[in-house]
């Protein structure tokens, strides 16, 4: 009896608390169907009475936010690539080979967690400015290469893995790069994950940096986008577009990574908590 | 046919204990994550902090000027301001997302059917990006026609003026802010309930413990590792607050949501003066190791008292 109250309370509380979560994301993207006039109204509807795309195809023709999204998606797949080579490489050097300095290059390396990345920005911007290279995708992807925790999640799996295999391999006449690639990394297939889906929400979400890096359309990623032009905050002299507009771009951003995480839930949530760390 | 394998293992293992020199193999497994990491990283933290010591404006050359530029942050209300608004958002929202995270995990973690539907409604308002969270809780938190308000005036709590009024504007941003991290630290203390062995409770049990018993005797200690590790993620995040409060309110009204790093951009990149803005990220880099050295000594005082 007691058992079967305790999961009827359970069961109500996972109800409110779903509806909670999940209520915000079913509101923009009700409120992106509808026409204006039933958006600026103290009467709530969930479902709109008269449904209508006219917000979509205003967003679609008035902002180039298909080539922020394929931006968004380029600078984030590139970078991530970017990370599982170089991080893969230098981890596996941290955790298996001898060198004179490892231990004080790995503290320095290390240290760089407790600078925030906004010291950074000023000689950033400097730097890419002198090289030609601000508004460009190289200024969105090459610091994303220059990550502390994907060579730090790295060394500590391959720290953790029983080196055998590769003495084995060693044996056997393979030089260090083909047991890294045939050997180890295969064997790394939860780090590696863990590290591509850190990289990758991180880049997709970074905004400080993109926002002083790009100015064109050719390269702004989707959040500065948003940011820019569908901000709907008092004061803004872009603020010109209706709230319909404004949700169908938050639409437009938010589905990808929900459908991908969807799809993909148990590695986020695995890859998360395996770690603990925001790239 | 035995004898083969066992010499190699031999041979193997001696391989494994004679020391091997590496240099230039390591070398080039470094290198190109080096480079990156000099130019990128190592080289623009250093120069941020030594730029914070000149009094550049992007135009002309760098003077040294010594402490001058933090001399100057005395007489800054602004940046005070700035300075007091991200101590108090991180004082509110710490305790709150430790909280509610650990309730909703503990919660989340009971056996029963859809508790993964629980988990991933929880977590989903994370992937969405921070300035789309932004937009769209600005029209959430709308004084007139924003959905809370009008629900909210359902039980008799008329118009409250969230984004647009002192009083009331930091309270949404940390409203926006709770909603779309709290599943991040759910999962984070999910991990941490999944590795505490269900043995502790049956011997907790044994001895007598109730669910009150159980939470304080077993559950809260073995998580101290976990809550250790949010406590320390949320502080560091929460110092860098800028996305929503740069879509929600570009930090205003007046300067009710300045935050330190919204204070830094506007410096550094509409007033140009590289340097002051520089001075501040110095700031915001000794408060956070101000934090890490604190905690760090807290922790293992925590951990001498278990042991």
């Amino acid at each position: 009896m007691s058992i079967r109250v305790n999961r009827l309370i359970w069961y109500a509380l996972l109800t409110v608390i779903v509806v909670l979560a999940l209520a915000p994301i079913a509101w923009m993207l009700t409120t992106a169907l509808r026409p204006e006039t039933e958006i600026v109204t103290t009467d709530i509807h969930w479902i709109p009475r008269q449904f209508t795309v006219t917000h979509f195809e205003a967003i679609l023709s008035d902002y180039p936010i298909l080539r922020w999204l394929f931006n968004s998606l380029f600078v984030s797949a590139a970078a991530t690539l970017l990370v599982l080579v170089l991080d893969s490489l230098a981890g596996y050097a941290f955790a298996r080979m001898e060198f004179r300095g490892r231990n004080i290059l790995f503290m320095v390396i290390l240290s760089m967690l407790f600078v925030p990345m906004q010291v950074t920005v000023v000689p950033l911007f400097i730097l890419f400015s002198r090289l030609q290279l601000t508004d460009t995708y190289w200024a969105l992807i090459l610091p994303v290469g220059a990550n502390v925790t994907g060579v730090f999640l790295m060394r500590q799996f391959f720290l953790s893995i029983p080196s055998e295999l590769e003495d084995a391999a060693r044996v056997d006449g393979a030089n260090a790069l083909r047991i890294l690639v045939s050997v180890v990394l295969p064997l790394a297939r939860p780090a590696l994950t863990a590290v591509a889906i850190l990289t990758f929400l991180s880049t997709w979400n970074s905004f400080f940096w993109p926002l002083i890096a790009t100015r064109s359309d050719e390269v702004r990623t989707l959040p500065v986008g948003i940011a820019q032009f569908l901000s709907l905050r008092a004061g803004m002299v872009q603020g010109q577009q209706s709230i319909g507009q404004s949700m169908a771009g938050a639409v437009f951003a938010a589905l990808p990574p929900i459908i991908f995480f969807v799809i993909l839930q148990r590695y986020f949530i695995e890859g998360i908590s395996r770690t603990g760390l925001k790239g | 046919m035995r004898i083969l394998p066992r010499n190699a293992t031999t041979y193997a293992v001696q391989a494994a204990a004679a020391p091997r020199r590496q240099f230039p193999t390591a070398l080039l497994f470094v290198l190109p994550y080096l480079i990156l990491f000099v130019l990128f990283r190592l080289g623009p933290s250093l120069a941020g902090l030594a730029i914070g010591f000149t009094n550049w404006q992007a135009v002309g050359t760098p003077q040294w000027i010594g402490f001058r530029n933090f001399e100057a942050m005395g007489r800054d209300p602004r940046l005070g301001e700035a300075f007091r608004n991200t101590v108090g958002f991180t004082g509110v929202i710490v305790p709150l997302l430790v909280v509610l995270s650990l309730a909703l995990a503990i919660f989340l973690n009971r056996p029963y059917r859809g508790r993964a539907l629980g988990r991933v409604a929880v977590f989903m308002p994370f992937v969405v990006m921070s300035t789309v969270v932004g937009v769209l809780w600005t029209w959430i938190l709308d004084k007139d026609f924003g959905l809370l308000n009008v629900y909210l005036s359902g039980v008799g709590i008329a118009n409250i003026p969230w984004l647009v009024s002192e009083r009331y504007a930091m309270w949404g941003v940390i409203l926006t802010t709770v909603w779309w991290t709290v599943g991040y630290n759910m999962v984070l203390f999910l991990a941490g309930l999944q590795d505490i062995p269900g043995e502790l409770y049956e011997a907790a049990r044994i001895d007598g413990a109730g669910a009150v018993g159980l939470f304080r005797f077993v559950t809260l200690p073995m998580l101290a590792p976990t809550t250790f590790l949010v406590i320390m993620l949320t502080i560091i995040n929460s110092f860098q607050i800028f996305d929503q409060v740069y879509v929600m309110t570009s930090g205003g009204p007046g300067t009710a949501t300045l935050t330190l790093v919204q204070y830094i951009y506007t410096t550094s990149f509409q007033f140009q003066k590289f340097g002051y803005g520089s001075a501040v990220t110095v700031i915001l880099f000794l408060m956070l190791v101000f934090v890490a050295f604190f905690q760090i000594r807290a922790y293992r005082r925590g951990l001498q008292g278990v042991e």
